[in-house]
């Protein structure tokens, strides 16, 4: 019996193998593919001058900027949609007609008002990510259990306190789930906001490679592009599993 | 039909058995969970299993089933080695909300066996209908499982499993997870129709009362590894009845002997 | 529907009126220029005028064509091959892993790819987009095939049930709670990406015409975009969620 851990590791590495040896076999010259030892070697080259590190720093900032942003804006809102139901209800339409939305669509508007850089970028990151953690957090605090509200109003905290220590602390795994979400969609957004026109970050940078014909610098940037957004979904999954117990896993295959 | 035909040829030989299991062990991972268990059903006989949990035998009806395979000896059915599960074997399990498909209706589920064994689109539902109502399910074609009772599901499974013409009906524990008058109302059911169909009942069940009012026979296993420990004939008079038949010494006396037979095997 | 939700609803309406009005009042006021927001009044116009002349019906079933296609392709080929590695467990145990490596790769990122596979085409726009679409579909048929009931299996073996059979009555019906979720998810990112490549190879698409708008300006069909494009994401959300819950009756009666 094979261990399930190498099993895994079996069809990636032999993926790879098949890619080499053909490659060196017909002396491959593309414009779309490249050996797997000359992308390791971009990767390391593009290490090397430091341009790899730039455009990570700059997709980063922009990602996380949006997260933070949208995500204090989406979490104000479910927190107050969530207790107060009349407020939910009279927004609804509105809430209901601006999601659908694509947040790419915004694209252009943001181009106009804020042209190039990462003022449009963190904007349209940020509208993504106002959606999934503001429906989130409405349904994890319209689903704490009602004895804690009762609690809270026998012991008669302010407001502020109610939601400081009762709802945030009982919402907390689903909010953190929301957020897990989001900083996985804040990373997509910023990356397709990259590709399809601000000239910084990662997103520009798998451009650039792929215009002036270099398919290893482009394969490179893919390769990390797609570890960072494994590692940012495994640690945060880790932190979550870590923070809340397996429990606060369930649910979230989708 | 089929089950009839067979009835009468299986009478012009009396004493061959319809399911016969000769020396069977079962290993599971390493473990022996049943040990050289021999024992023959005869057509039309009424068997019950009964056991401490974990003696196997769940395990021994499944083997009856065709669903597992010997370690060694063999199961035969009709004098032919079970190598794969029959049409002609239906099983009930217990676990009636995990065996019917929750997407189908009623009717759909009772539809699938008849689509398995190639039932042509036409006669199927007139076949639906006669079947529900046997069960009496007869106004509930269009419910879905999860709309139906307890009772209502198992009564459903049965439906289906009767949809397969068996020769033999395998039961496992079916009536376990019910309430005791629902349950004791599908005892009188299941009698009734088993009595209707000719069919071979081997019925596993862990309540003693449920296998002495039922069966013809009652077999013991005792656990670890399972093996056969007490075998009792069971001569009641039938029809039998929830009332005069539980209160009849005989059925009493069994019921001692059993229950002394299970204090034993956990001791 | 019960009086007090009609109400509700009707109150609700008026919110979302309140804002546009208040849209309306901003622009009016010209407190932000026109140049970058246009009022409802403007934009309404602008659709008016889109629909009619046909320019903006063409760009929209532009985006709707690219959207079905890349998602058709993808949901036949996300579905099958779904079903092909969820039915077995060896597929699972050697596949999966590398698909879950897979799975948090931002997709746009094979564009650049794509392109210099493809150029600046049509098929380039296919692949990104079923690409795309594909992942949420491809895990959710596995984990669906993956998670059947093994009661249902065992009763399919006593039926003697076809691998066919199996496959179409037992384990699809079972699996599909998961692949619709699925199917709804690869939806939005069908549009999302429809709209990415119609900016970025200069389709016939509403991507390309918001931003042909923007470049030139014209704030008004740009909102007129915009809005539509909400449109579609509304209208196929709404559709997927219809067709979910009449395929998954039997689940929701009952409990």
């Amino acid at each position: 019996m094979i261990p399930e851990r190498i099993k895994a590791l079996l069809l990636p590495i032999a993926i790879l193998a098949i890619l080499e040896i053909w490659a060196r076999a017909v002396h491959l010259q593309s414009d779309s593919l490249a050996p797997p030892s000359a992308i390791a070697a971009a990767l390391v080259e593009a290490f090397q001058d430091g341009s790899m590190l730039i455009a990570t720093r700059d997709t980063l900032i922009s990602a996380f900027a949006g997260l933070s942003i949208g995500g204090a804006v989406g979490l104000a809102c479910g927190i107050a949609l969530g207790i107060f139901p009349i407020f939910d209800r009279l927004m609804e339409v509105t809430i209901e007609a601006i999601r659908p939305i694509p947040s790419i669509a915004l694209l252009p508007i943001a181009l106009i008002a804020l042209g190039f850089g990462y003022r449009m970028e963190i904007t349209i990151v940020a509208f993504a990510c106002v959606w999934p953690i503001l429906i989130l957090t409405r349904a994890a605090v319209g689903g704490i259990e009602p004895r804690l509200i009762e609690v809270s109003r026998a012991l008669r905290l302010s407001p502020a306190d109610r939601v400081r220590k009762i709802i945030i602390p009982a919402a907390l795994p689903r909010i953190f789930l929301a957020f897990r979400l989001a900083a996985g969609i804040a990373l997509i957004v910023a990356v397709t906001v990259e590709i399809a026109i601000n000239p910084i970050g990662l997103g520009a940078a798998i451009m650039t490679a792929q215009q002036a014909l270099r398919p290893d610098l482009m394969l490179a940037y893919l390769f990390w592009i797609g570890l960072i957004g494994y590692l940012l979904n495994t640690g945060l999954m880790v932190a979550q599993r870590h923070l809340f117990g397996r429990a606060a896993l369930v649910g979230d295959s989708a | 039909m089929i089950a009839a035909v067979n009835q009468g040829a299986n009478s012009l030989r009396p004493g061959r058995a319809q399911i016969a299991f000769s020396g069977v062990t079962l290993d599971l991972g390493g473990k022996a969970i049943l040990e050289n268990i021999s024992l023959d059903v005869k057509p039309g006989e009424f068997l019950c299993i009964i056991g401490a949990s974990g003696c196997g035998k769940t395990t021994a009806l499944r083997l009856a089933a065709g669903l597992y395979q010997p370690t060694s000896g063999t199961v035969a059915f009709d004098g032919k080695p079970m190598l794969a599960p029959r049409r002609d074997i239906a099983i009930v399990f217990q676990d009636y909300g995990k065996a019917l498909l929750p997407w189908r209706t009623a009717a759909g589920n009772v539809s699938l066996a008849l689509e398995a064994s190639g039932v042509a689109a036409s006669q199927r539902a007139v076949r639906i209908d006669e079947l529900l109502k046997k069960v009496g399910l007869p106004n509930h074609a269009e419910k879905y499982p999860a709309e139906m009772s307890g009772g209502m599901q198992q009564r459903l499974q049965i439906a289906r499993c009767l949809a397969q013409e068996p020769k033999a009906l395998l039961m496992d524990e079916p009536f376990g997870a019910l309430d005791a008058m629902t349950r004791q109302g599908l005892q009188d059911e299941v009698l009734s129709l088993v009595r209707a169909s000719d069919a071979t009942v081997v019925f596993v069940t862990h309540d003693l009362e449920e296998a002495i009012y039922l069966g013809d026979r009652v077999i013991g296993l005792l656990p670890h590894p399972g093996r056969i420990g007490i075998e009792l004939k069971i001569d009641l008079p039938r029809p039998r009845d929830q009332l005069t038949t539980r209160e009849n010494p005989e059925f009493l006396a069994l019921r001692r002997e059993l229950f002394d037979f299970i204090k034993a095997s956990e001791a | 529907m019960n009086r007090s939700v009609l109400y509700w609803r009707a109150a609700s309406f008026a919110v979302a009126a309140g804002f546009v009005g208040s849209w309306q009042l901003i622009a009016d006021q010209r407190l932000v220029s026109p140049v970058f927001l246009p009022g409802p009044d403007r934009a309404w116009a602008s659709l008016v005028r889109g629909f009619t002349s046909g320019d903006l019906l063409d760009k929209l079933l532009g985006t709707l064509e690219h959207m079905a296609y890349g998602w058709f392709v993808a949901s036949i080929a996300g579905i099958a091959l779904g079903a092909m590695i969820g039915s077995s467990r060896r597929m699972r145990s050697y596949v999966a892993p590398s698909l879950e490596f897979l799975r948090p790769l931002p997709v746009s990122a094979v564009i650049p790819v794509a392109i210099a596979m493809f150029g600046l085409t049509q098929s380039m726009a296919l692949f990104v987009i079923a690409f795309g679409a594909i992942w949420p579909m491809l895990l959710a048929t596995i984990h669906g095939f993956a998670a059947v009931e093994p009661r249902l299996y065992e009763v399919a073996r006593s039926l003697h049930m076809s691998r066919l059979a199996i496959i179409f009555k037992i384990a699809l019906p079972s699996a599909s709670p998961d692949i619709l979720a699925g199917m709804r998810l690869s939806v939005t990112v069908a549009l999302i990406l429809s709209v990415v490549c119609e900016i970025l190879a200069g389709l016939d698409g509403l991507g390309h015409w918001v931003l042909l708008s923007a470049r030139a300006f014209r704030s008004a069909d740009l909102f007129a975009g915009v809005i539509l494009l909400g449109v579609i994401g509304y209208l196929t959300a709404l559709a997927m969620s219809m067709v979910e819950k009449r395929l998954l009756k039997w689940r929701s009666s009952g409990h």
